[in-house]
């Protein structure tokens, strides 16, 4: 009993056992469907019947099809221009929120708010009425004087961007990290810049900005892949319409898998984006030595 | 290189943790459910989820056998409400309803078929039959109408076929239907326009175009749905549009299809394409026949069938009267045909295919359940049915019957042949260059051709 007893104290046991429910969903629910898309990826497979394996049929295939590079195109675009747009605001929202008041608690939940129901069905749902033609970003733009009954999903100009301003709008979870982070740069800098007279824009450029950039650089790698992971929002909202101009490419990828089920094909456009986020992850963090202050707080 | 291989590593778990939230549910279900922006999202998985996942149980005595449709709000109340009647009758036997929009029923259904987590019964189409069958998911009822659990004694047996594939019946067809114009009714009488039967195409963009000029409303060919009625006016020139590995007939009569679409958006009469870009296509109630502000962004008329005039009416505003017509063919007898609406069908997956034969007997032949159902699918296969609950059906259904026993049956050809596996994605490939030339990114030529070819090689390459 007693040798019992110390074998579970030694802390190596239960370091495994604590973690022992993370690592048996990670391995039955992550890596084994994992291999299993490997697999299929390399097989001709309609989801109906079993698959037969084809080499690299389903890869060469993807070189021919402009509809993958369609995909590919549409997702760069918006994940490089959410990415950005909602770290800025996330950082300004954090900074604003920064100052201590009787109503900071109640901000920055409401700020978060988005983030936690912004992937929803109901607000894309939500989303895809506000900007129909009828809708009330037509109305309230009436409302002060330009009536238009312009769509903004229906045009290949803007659809894209209302799906960008949804996700824009999720930035609640970039702000906390963001403001964790600003309430920990000294105030002995501050201090002593206004010592030397700096003014409010010199403090943000020469202190806390620099200060931020381990920060900015976390948000910036989260943000990038889960930005080339969107689905729901396109998915609901426009299917790709009008014309592919907003077909993400995980949007692409279900297409293939369960509405032509080309299984396997779908299989292969998700190892292809992993690859590219793969790449895209290392490059961000081969630019880290150029901008990233690894000084510490 | 450990650093590399490292992060490669880390963006690969980041990356499958979003994106495989969703497959913590039993049997890959409803893996792609979400991928949403991040793990703060999860929520979105939820709705989303709650597919298939349970799949049939015999809990003791009784049964709970899942059935699955897709269909409209008056569907699903009747079918809910037959089905609770056959739970009162047959107490221990309870149902779980699913119901769906079209496109969603279909990829749920080949997801669940996947993970062997299929409903017991299910709503077959013509459309998909043969694919399901080859792929050996359906149980045969040959057995269960040979030993009579499946009464088909007053059933028409040309529509009884059509659920045969091979040596077997695979499924059973629950009401008959033909292809019908619906059309805005109040509108056109309001500008003194009468619509009459057997419309050839000329008349009927003639008179899109007069509706256009006089009422504002404009037309909706088939968007989103082009293969009914391309497939429809390729039937006048005895043109089988889906034969088995490639497109019947030549490029031109693709073109030619391309053309009404780019010549109706040139003139002005055909409905603009943002209008689709904000709807489901598929759903009856989100139909510009029916959902629309203004007359501009609405059509007088939609391709449909019998079987969803019902729906429509339901669905239209206050005062509005749908109306209904053939569709427009230059030759409507080798055109227009019956069609079995839908079917019902047993899963190899489903744990108490017994009980779902007895329940496929109850909706054919029960007249109860009929008189709750009321011909909403189309007209019920066993005569002694349809006969006993006319009295009972509202005008919406009397009308149907005597505009395909009156209108249709005496003027239509034999229905062209199930398509194949290939064809829903040939089916895509359309709606894309439709939307093309509605956008004024392609002339009809282009897609036209474009279709021929690239359909083509899809069809050749299953």
């Amino acid at each position: 009993m007693k040798s019992l007893r110390q074998k579970l104290g030694r802390e190596s046991v239960a370091g495994v056992l604590f973690t022992l429910p993370f690592t048996v969903g990670f391995l039955l629910f992550m890596i084994v469907p994992m291999g299993i898309s490997l697999y299929y990826s390399f097989c001709d497979y309609n989801i109906l019947s079993p698959p037969v394996f084809t080499g690299m049929k389903n890869f060469i295939t993807m070189f021919k099809d402009a509809t993958f590079f369609k995909a590919l195109r549409v997702t760069f675009f918006f994940a490089f221009v959410s990415v950005p747009l909602k770290l800025v605001f996330a950082l300004i929202v954090a900074m604003l929120l920064l100052e201590n008041s009787r109503m900071s608690g109640f901000y920055r939940a409401a700020y978060y708010l988005p983030s936690i129901i912004g992937g929803s069905v109901a607000v894309s749902i939500l989303w895809k009425r506000m900007f129909a033609m009828d809708g009330v970003i037509n109305k309230l733009l009436g409302a002060i004087g330009i009536q238009t009954s312009f769509s903004w999903l229906g045009s290949t100009k803007t659809a894209i961007w209302v799906l960008i301003l949804l996700v824009v709008w999720q930035f609640g979870s970039s702000m906390l990290i963001f403001l964790s982070s600003l309430k920990q740069v000294p105030q002995s800098l501050y201090e002593a810049a206004e010592v030397d007279g700096a003014s409010g824009p010199a403090k943000f450029f020469r202190i806390t900005l620099p200060l931020l950039t381990p920060t900015i650089f976390f948000n910036l790698v989260m943000q990038t892949i889960n930005g080339f992971l969107a689905f729901t929002q396109c998915y609901i909202i426009t299917q790709g319409k009008p014309m592919d101009s907003t077909l993400l490419y995980t949007v692409y990828m279900y297409q293939q898998s369960f509405e032509f089920h080309n299984t396997g094909y779908g299989a292969a456009l998700a190892w292809m984006m992993l690859a590219v986020i793969g790449l895209i992850t290392l490059f961000l963090f081969a630019t880290k030595k150029f901008w990233v202050y690894d000084g510490g707080l | 290189m450990k650093k590399p291989i490292a992060l490669l590593l880390a963006a690969a778990m980041t990356a499958g943790l979003s994106a495989c939230g969703g497959s913590s549910e039993p049997a890959g279900t409803q893996a792609p459910a979400s991928s949403a922006a991040g793990g703060e999202t999860k929520e979105a998985q939820a709705p989303a989820a709650e597919g298939e996942t349970q799949a049939s149980q015999t809990p003791g005595e009784g049964a709970e056998l899942v059935v699955a449709w897709w269909g409209n709000q008056v569907r699903n109340e009747r079918t809910q409400a037959a089905l609770d009647l056959y739970s009162e009758q047959n107490p221990g036997v309870t149902f779980d309803g699913q119901f769906s929009e079209w496109a969603d029923y279909w990829n749920k259904l080949a997801t669940a078929a996947a993970g062997h987590s299929m409903p017991d019964i299910i709503q077959q189409d013509y459309k998909y039959i043969q694919q399901y069958v080859s792929n050996d998911l359906l149980v045969d009822l040959t057995p269960y109408i040979e030993d009579g659990t499946i009464d088909v004694s007053n059933c028409n047996e040309d529509i009884l076929n059509s659920g045969r594939i091979g040596d077997g019946i695979y499924a059973i067809c629950n009401g008959i239907n033909t292809p019908a114009l619906l059309y805005n009714k109040t509108a056109l009488d309001a500008a003194g326009i009468t619509v009459k039967d057997n419309m050839t195409l000329d008349e009927f963009v003639a008179l899109s175009k007069e509706i256009q000029e006089k009422t504002g409303y404009k037309t909706n060919l088939a968007y989103g749905n082009n293969e009914i009625l391309a497939e429809y006016l390729l039937r006048a020139d005895d043109i089988v549009m889906f034969e088995e590995d490639k497109l019947g007939g030549t490029a031109e009569d693709y073109v030619a299809y391309m053309k009404l679409y780019e010549d109706g958006i040139k003139e002005g009469w055909v409905i603009d394409a943002a209008v689709f870009a904000e709807t489901t296509i598929g759903s009856v109630e989100q139909n510009p026949l029916v959902y629309g502000t203004s007359p501009e962004t609405m059509s007088w008329c939609m391709c449909a069938y019998t079987n969803q005039l019902t729906a429509f009416r339901n669905a239209a505003p206050e005062g509005v009267e749908i109306g209904m017509t053939t569709w427009p063919s230059k030759d409507p007898a080798k055109s227009d045909y019956l069609k079995p609406s839908q079917f019902f069908s047993i899963t190899k997956d489903s744990a108490n295919p017994d009980e779902a034969a007895k329940v496929l007997n109850f909706i054919t032949n029960s007249v109860d359940c009929n008189n709750i159902l009321l011909g909403e699918r189309g007209i019920p296969l066993s005569s002694a049915v349809a006969e006993a609950i006319a009295p009972n059906m509202d005008e919406t259904s009397q009308e149907v019957i005597k505009f395909i026993n009156e209108v249709v049956s005496p003027n239509s050809s034999q229905i062209n042949p199930p398509a194949p596996d290939s064809a829903s994605e040939v089916n895509n490939l359309i709606n894309k260059l439709e939307e093309q030339v509605c956008y004024g990114q392609m002339s009809a030529e282009e897609a036209g051709k474009q279709l021929f070819e690239e359909g083509n090689a899809i069809m050749g390459s299953k």
